[in-house]
């Protein structure tokens, strides 16, 4: 006899939402939620059952041999070679879908686009956890695709033109992160041109005819000029943008007739066979024509994300659903009643499963660093109009809904909070984060709109549109706003900062000079020799990652091109210029500032315990940290315990926090985006922390080689906040959110048992008022208690679904490693009220 | 330091050092090299105290809130 079946209610009371939220969903939701493959790796390893796609590589690879000798220009190269797959890939729709398309061949897929880099091709050749049966047949087309490509990708074509001596501290992985590609980073999308009604696919093909007929003209004008030189360039990418947009309209046309094919030739249930003629019908109008209803708005977004995953490797998915979608919902739900509340809470829950499923093959390191998902997908919700008015929407409520039922990982959700934002939606705000999804994260967007503006310049009303390109980093959505790439490897791991003080920048980890030689530690006999020297290594690393990036950016129009990202981009339309061409944005740069709290809390150890009170000689503590602390163990104590750590309201670690801030401010107003814009500091981790752990030496803080460092942005230390959450708000609150630096990561646990009910709602909206009224930029949840995720460790079987926030990005609990769920589960719970 | 798993006997540095989940106490995780187990070591005693399994905290609860919640015990 099995066991006696639980009521949601029950499991509600026990916390297994995820058990509540399967008996809750449609049946349709439940079947696509569970006919998704999970594609995050875990670890740094790809989970069991997923296999590298063979098929789009080998289609690259084809048609790039047969344009080896084809008189094209590279951008109309690349632009048949993105069509030539469009044409050709496998093509399926999974059961019950109301909505279709996928990167893959098969839904255990991973895409692997071996044009981008030689090394990412070199990791595919030797993965051992997702190459197919039968494992010799898979090889030698690896093989053979990856020695295509050796010389001929993107990396490889970039590398001599960069400065060897920053690639090469670059790619130590030492200090930082990713590589400078036009095709591999954040893509940000002009989503007030291609999102709003007004231009679809054919619109832009009939305009960019126009444009090409009348270059063409001027061209064969009697004159000669630089003007009618730039123009053959110009019709080139303008032709290459419409090879782009002609093979997605053919692409969702094949879906179209593979739709209509089952509904006419197999499918015997008549519901299903009218949901499939409505999905030809969709797929025969978006994304040539613009969309009119929800399902087509839906499935134009997802043509759209699809088409530029299949022209790079886009590691976020910068977005605004609500705000894009939100007037279909409203005209059919609302206006016409075309569609009900729960007929749009499946279409909204299928976007996000459709979102969970898509995948590309990413380097180990990578993997290592976004633990558990496939890339930081952080959807903004909420906010504001263009005109200040609350953009909120019946969308916002069915997403943040839709979330709670499919209980999707990846995409999460940000929400702009404003104070003009209705109860209602905190409301569902609130839910979701109570029942531990980990999201969204709150924004405060008057401070993030005063940011853009002040850091980036950017019009009041264009700022009003931001998206968050990755965890936490805004950007508008405008023509000269909105972010085509952001090249991940300006991302530093700032706990080096600190350690190059004590080694004069020679890193003992990769075992080469990294940073600057300041003077030996050792030598100095006061604090601010020591901040001085802090302060040269702070630029010295930051500005070898931001080189490489600026000259990737000056490379990328001609070197790497993106034909389908600048055909939905108004600028490139106009202009005939690559997306990414500098002259044609405003620039967005960021610094993203990984492990950055650890230097303040050792600054103000080595300022209280050396100096202040002289306990030890900085040659003593230089030598300990040289050791590992091994030996020292008393020492680490007492430089843990006896000094002042961030998150405490405590003005002395606390100024020294805020003295790193701004002397990183300063030198960001110095260092210049090849847009002419600064590349102000965002302090966030994703799961750096733990990717970073067996890469940073010994810090002053207390830490060791291969402990985990703190999670991240401007959170303290886990267990090392103790005076209660006020006193966090109350540290975090002394930074400017507006000009010390982009956006501020902070995560805080709460208590599931302290947020039940009605009153748990009440205690959380005078928190999140306490935060309002500090200014504070950010702050996210986790909110599953220690009994359920020590559960989880012990039978990772029953705890499948339990989703944690591990930064700026939530993730399932078992798919994390046991170094980064400890990590989790030490961050201090706070208690409100 | 002697593994209370194997008996494997070695200076505590000989033992894997994997990671102090909790910086502010001198417990930490390592490994022992004959057995693999994971062991609770007193890094200030150089004892190891115990095998560690999925869902052992060693190093105690999460900090701030014994007082105000009971969910973390």
């Amino acid at each position: 006899m099995g066991e006696p079946a639980i009521s949601i209610v029950e499991h509600e009371k026990r916390q297994e939402w995820w058990w509540a939220a399967e008996k809750k969903r449609s049946s349709r939701l439940d079947y696509l939620r569970k006919a998704i493959w999970k594609k995050g790796a875990i670890g740094g390893l790809y989970p069991q059952g997923l296999y590298v796609d063979l098929e789009r590589p080998v289609l690259q690879t084809e048609k790039a041999r047969e344009l080896e000798s084809s008189p094209d220009p590279y951008v109309i190269k690349f632009a048949k070679i993105l069509a030539h797959v469009l044409d050709n890939k496998t093509i399926f729709i999974t059961d019950h879908s109301q909505l279709v398309g996928y990167l893959g061949s098969l839904p255990n897929t991973i895409t692997w686009d071996p044009t981008l880099a030689a090394v990412l091709n070199h990791e595919v050749v030797n993965d051992p956890t997702c190459i197919q049966e039968p494992l010799e047949e898979s090889l030698k087309i690896i093989s053979e695709v990856a020695d295509y490509w050796a010389g001929k990708s993107d990396l490889d074509k970039i590398m001599p033109y960069l400065d060897l001596d920053d690639a090469m501290k670059v790619l130590s992985g030492a200090i930082g992160w990713g590589v400078p590609l036009s095709r591999g980073g954040y893509s940000g999308k002009d989503y007030e041109y291609i999102m709003t009604g007004v231009h679809a696919f054919e619109d832009i093909i009939e305009e960019l005819d126009r444009r090409i007929d009348e270059a063409d003209e001027k061209a064969h004008e009697p004159g000669a000029s630089k003007e009618i030189s730039d123009l053959y360039d110009k019709m080139n990418m303008w032709e290459a943008m419409k090879i782009a947009l002609e093979a997605g309209i053919r692409y969702a046309k094949r879906y179209a007739r593979l739709a209509r094919i089952i509904a006419e030739n197999y499918e015997t249930d008549d519901e299903r066979k009218e949901e499939l003629l409505q999905i030809a019908e969709v797929c025969e109008h978006v994304p040539a024509k613009p969309p009119r209803t929800l399902q087509e708005s839906l499935q134009y977004d997802l043509f759209i994300q699809l088409f530029s995953r299949n022209e790079a490797i886009e590691g976020a998915w910068p977005a605004r659903p609500d705000y894009y979608h939100g007037p279909y919902y409203e005209k059919q739900v609302n206006v016409d009643k075309t569609l009900t509340k729960e007929e749009a809470l499946d279409l909204a829950g299928e976007f996000l499963i459709r979102a969970a499923e898509v995948s590309q093959y990413k380097v180990k390191w990578a993997r290592e660093g976004l633990q558990g998902i496939e890339g930081t997908w952080v959807w903004t919700l909420g906010g504001v109009k263009k005109d200040g008015s609350d953009a909120c929407n019946g969308m916002t409520i069915a997403l943040l809904q839709a979330s709670r039922l499919v209980r999707v990982a990846n995409p999460t959700f940000a929400f702009r909070w404003h104070p003009k934002v209705s109860d209602e939606v905190m409301r569902e705000v609130f839910e979701c984060i109570r029942q531990g999804l980990g999201y969204p994260s709150i924004r405060n967007d008057p401070v993030l709109i005063a940011n853009a503006m002040n850091w980036h310049g950017h019009p009041i009303e264009e700022a009003r549109t931001w998206a968050h390109q990755a965890c936490m980093s805004p950007a508008p959505c405008t023509k000269h706003g909105f972010q085509p790439m952001r090249m991940a490897n300006a991302t530093v791991n700032c706990a080096k900062i600190i350690e190059y003080v004590f080694s004069s920048g020679f890193d003992n980890v990769v075992n080469m000079q990294i940073g600057a030689e300041t003077p030996d530690a050792a030598t100095f006999t006061e604090y601010n020799q020591v901040f001085d020297a802090w302060v040269t290594q702070m630029k010295t690393v930051f500005s070898i990652l931001v080189r490489p990036v600026n000259r990737a950016r000056i490379l990328a129009p001609k070197m790497t091109p993106r034909p389908f990202l600048s055909a939905i981009s108004e600028r490139s339309i106009e202009s005939g210029l690559d997306v990414c061409d500098p002259s044609i944005s405003r620039g967005n740069a960021w610094i993203t500032a990984f492990t950055w709290v650890e230097n303040a809390d050792s600054l103000a150890a080595i300022k209280k315990l050396v100096f202040d009170e002289k306990k030890y000689t900085m040659a003593e503590l230089k030598e300990a940290l040289a050791n590992d602390w091994q030996g020292y163990e008393e020492m680490r104590l007492d430089f843990v315990k006896n000094a002042p750590k961030w998150g405490n309201d405590d003005d002395y670690v606390d100024t020294i926090m805020l003295d790193c801030l701004h002397e990183a401010a300063k030198f960001s107003r110095e260092l210049k985006c090849p847009s002419g814009n600064s590349w102000p500091i965002l302090p966030e981790n994703v799961s750096g922390n733990i990717h970073y752990a067996n890469i940073v030496g010994a810090l002053p803080n207390g830490r060791r080689l291969g402990d985990a460092l703190y999670d991240g942005g401007i959170s303290p230390g886990p267990g090392l906040d103790k005076k209660g959450p006020t006193a966090v708000l109350k540290s975090c609150s002394k930074i400017d959110h507006i000009s010390d630096g982009r956006a501020f990561l902070l995560n805080q646990r709460l208590s599931p048992t302290q947020l039940a009910g009605e009153k748990g709602y009440q205690l959380w909206k005078t928190y999140m008022k306490t935060w309002a009224d500090l200014g504070l930029d950010h702050v996210q949840f986790n909110c599953v208690s220690d009994e359920i995720l020590r559960n989880a460790q012990k039978d990772p079987e029953k705890y499948q679904e339990v989703i944690v926030r591990v930064a700026g990005y939530s993730a399932h609990f078992v798919d994390i490693s046991r170094k980064t769920q400890d990590n989790i589960i030490q961050r201090t719970v706070q208690g409100l009220g | 330091m002697k593994c209370p798993e194997c008996g494997y006997e070695a200076p505590v540095s000989d033992f894997r050092y994997l990671y102090n989940a909790r910086i502010d106490a001198s417990v930490s995780i390592r490994q022992c090299i004959q057995c693999e187990a994971w062991l609770a070591v007193d890094e200030l005693h150089g004892t190891a105290s115990k095998k560690i399994g999925p869902g052992e905290a060693p190093w105690g609860k999460s900090a701030g809130i014994e007082d105000l919640a009971d969910d973390v015990g």
